[in-house]
């Protein structure tokens, strides 16, 4: 058992920001209070310190792409249809990136295949350290729009090598998964009828259809009203990722089916085409229109503190500090649908959290001088 | 015009309320309590903070290159038909209008050193122009600074893959030192035809232009120091920081600066994280020698936030705003040989002067209000991030 004294707690629950002792029992947070002296408990003393959950990394590829993107294990890029594929057997939960995720704070990462196709498969929810690191799988499945899938394939001159095969790719996969649903549902309730045979591609987009899990979708600019057109036909639920270009499309994204907006990773140029508006305003737009927003760092080709400096972009362009931190922890753990277990300082919830000295959303400054998962201390600050 | 009543960082180490009057772009008061003149426009900066456009000492905006033109083409500055060019300038590859699409005021930013990629041992010179305009003659502030070298490993891949030098680091550090030899032993008649690339290092070898070296290892800074020591009227530049220790005390004996760029970001041969230490970057800084910061790591465009994380980031190892803030301003342009024309608020400065709403070295909670570059406003809050 462990106590954590005397930091302010920035819980992203109903307890807001709040002066108080945390004490951890058994991986999970077992007591959140004023004053809490426990026997025998180890004491992290955090005195003047700012504790917030662990990061939530709501979009990343650690463990599935080389630092150099020569390892494309989350790429299969042979065709644009790969449903029937799944992360977890493109990640390396030992790859280094781990470690440095822990440095910047990330807890919990949901891990997905590129962009290059269409469909691009299953992603899964992974924490960076720890015994039980794999808490949801399936999280998502994860598609593309946009000059990703059209590059890969306009070299190839294969379908899509355009944004109206792209479109019409997502729509007649998922009209195949309904209708493969439909006839096992008939098989089920008359033997008469015949099962359709097993598919693992269509048996992917199931979940999906029963709005379980989330399609996962890379867009920008205009291509995000098209996908929330789909959202609404086949009434599943979706996220926009990248989201380059949202503050266009407020009125769109303020739709049942979007269940987030994951915007970013914000430091790239701006060039014609889907990334000429890099709009970071729209983290704060969004939020104000109750849309859940988050920020990606896309790992693992990014800068160390990413999802800090996302956040700070979103301060500077208008977003209150603690919002922002919304972004890397509930909004985002709601967002890849594992809210029941991190996100938030809760009693009952996993023991995943850092240790600051200033509020990382605000303070420059801000030194990252712990990070615990599971109860376990598994980054500390080197002297 | 006048900015009124701010809080004026110089870029110099000071902070103070002052207003600043421009005149015909250039600073020529700042003091407290100036009283405008009639007709004179003024700008109430009252409550927000006054600072000097941000220097980006090594940077690529307005390249154009593939991604930004009609046909599939290589980038402006990178000429990899033979790695030895310092007879280049990478002013011509400077296109105004592009690097403006990029809103670069709005992060502060007004002038950058444009220079070639790190795929050339010598890449070519390297000038310092202004980020918003179109003519690239309007925009320079001054040709032809300082000569850009690079020791990368990155060059094998650029020139060894299609069979040609340099495949190994033996030819990159073995020409170095060449080079310079050359260099230093060129001496033509009137009558020869000249050497332009040996013209273009001869100012190098005799300490007039200074040479910036991007380097990414610490393996690779030893050797670039123990070949320059033969030639000890170089004045250099350390470029990237990936390697050091912060133990570098030849760096301020023999006076050698350091800029740091993009530095989380670039990885070591096998992919993984480069060894890059921001203590390193600060014990260097307490020992004395001149930081300068920089955006992007290498041949990529980068980004208009860069320079202002990497910020961020010192910040976390300083915790002194005005220190920061002087490797963003005015050590920058000391290192550029700029510094009497921009990196500071003064009399007599280019009125290159961003005003924020709060110190965004301190706090994110802080955007730029209004950019001015040679005094023309080149951003004002609530322009639209978008080059469409």
């Amino acid at each position: 058992m462990h106590v954590i004294k005397g930091a302010t707690l920035y819980t992203m629950a109903e307890a807001g920001v709040t002066r108080a002792d945390i004490a951890i029992d058994g991986g999970k947070i077992a007591a959140i209070a004023e004053t809490i002296d426990i026997p025998g408990a180890e004491v992290i003393d955090a005195m003047g310190m700012v504790v917030t959950p662990g990061f939530v990394d709501a979009h990343s590829h650690v463990g599935g792409f080389g630092g150099h993107g020569e390892q494309q294990d989350l790429n299969e890029l042979t065709t644009p249809r790969t449903p029937e594929l799944d992360a977890l057997y493109g990640i390396d939960p030992t790859s280094e990136f781990f470690a440095k995720n822990l440095e910047q704070g990330i807890t919990t990462s949901c891990l997905v295949p590129g962009s290059g196709n269409v469909i691009g498969g299953w992603g899964i929810v992974l924490k960076s350290a720890g015994d039980d690191r794999l808490i949801k799988h399936p999280a998502v499945l994860k598609a593309a729009t946009g000059i990703n899938p059209k590059g890969v394939y306009s070299k190839q001159t294969k379908s899509p090598m355009t944004r109206m095969s792209i479109i019409y790719l997502l729509r007649s996969y998922l009209r195949d998964v309904q209708d493969y649903m439909r006839r096992k549902e008939e098989a089920a309730a008359d033997p008469e009828k015949q099962a359709p045979e097993f598919d693992l591609g269509l048996e992917h987009g199931i979940p999906v259809l029963k709005k379980e899990i989330p399609l996962k979708v890379h867009t920008y600019m205009h291509d995000m009203t098209q996908v929330v057109e789909i959202a609404r036909d086949f009434d599943i639920e979706v996220t926009i990722d990248h989201a380059q270009g949202a503050s266009d499309f407020y009125d769109t994204l303020s739709d049942p089916h979007v269940r987030g907006v994951i915007f970013g990773p914000t430091a790239e140029p701006l060039f014609p085409g889907e990334g000429g508006k890099l709009d970071p305003e729209c983290c704060a737009g969004l939020d104000e229109r109750g849309i859940p927003v988050a920020v990606m760092t896309d790992g693992p080709i990014t800068v160390k503190n990413q999802l800090i400096f996302e956040m700070g972009e979103a301060v500077r362009w208008g977003m209150d500090p603690v919002r922002a931190l919304a972004m890397v922890t509930s909004n985002a753990a709601h967002i890849i649908g594992v809210e029941d277990r991190v996100g938030t300082l809760e009693v009952g919830k996993d023991a995943d959290l850092c240790i600051w000295t200033a509020l990382p959303s605000l303070a420059t400054d801000a030194v990252l001088k712990r990070v615990i998962i599971d109860g376990a201390t598994v980054f500390s600050e080197e002297a | 015009m006048l900015i009124a009543n701010g809080t004026v960082h110089d870029g110099r180490g000071n902070a103070f309320p002052a207003s600043v009057r421009i005149e015909d772009g250039v600073i020529t008061e700042v003091a407290p309590d100036l009283p405008a003149r009639e007709g004179e426009e003024v700008f109430d900066a009252t409550g927000m903070e006054v600072m000097p456009g941000f220097v980006q000492a090594i940077g690529h905006w307005g390249v154009n290159g593939s991604m930004t033109e009609i046909r599939p083409s290589s980038q402006d500055n990178d000429e990899l038909s033979e790695p030895i060019t310092p007879e280049l300038e990478a002013f011509y590859a400077f296109n105004g209008r592009a690097a403006s699409t990029q809103q670069l005021g709005a992060w502060g930013l007004t002038a950058q050193g444009v220079a070639p990629t790190d795929n050339n041992l010598f890449g070519g010179a390297i000038s310092v122009v202004g980020l918003t305009g179109v003519n690239p003659y309007d925009l320079l502030i001054k040709r032809n600074v300082a000569m850009a070298a690079s020791v990368m490993g990155s060059m094998r891949d650029a020139y060894g893959k299609r069979g040609a030098a340099p495949q190994t680091r033996m030819w990159i550090f073995t020409h170095l030192d060449e080079q310079l030899r050359l260099a230093e032993a060129y001496d033509p008649k009137p009558e020869e035809k000249p050497n332009d690339k040996l013209a273009a290092l001869k100012p190098v070898v005799e300490g007039e232009l200074p040479l910036i070296v991007s380097c990414d290892s610490g393996v690779a800074i030893a050797h670039v120091r123990d070949i320059l020591a033969k030639y000890p009227k170089v004045r250099f530049v350390i470029l990237n920081g990936s390697g050091l220790t912060g133990d570098e005390d030849w760096m301020v004996e023999r006076g050698v600066s350091l800029i740091v760029r993009n530095p989380s970001s670039p990885l070591d041969e096998a992919g993984a994280p480069a060894p890059f230490s921001w203590k390193a970057v600060a014990k260097l800084m307490d020992k004395g020698v001149d930081v300068a910061l920089a955006g992007e790591y290498s041949n990529t465009l980068g980004a208009r936030e860069d320079l202002i994380w990497n910020a961020a980031e010192l910040m976390k190892e300083l915790h002194d705003e005005e220190r920061v803030l002087a490797a963003i301003t005015s050590a920058p342009a000391k290192i550029l040989g700029v510094e009497d024309t921009i990196g500071a608020i003064a009399p007599g400065m280019r009125a290159d002067v961003c005003v924020w709403s709060a110190n965004p070295l301190k706090t994110y909670d802080a955007h730029a209000v209004r950019t001015f570059q040679a005094g023309e406003v080149v951003y004002a809050e609530g322009d639209e991030k978008t080059c469409m």
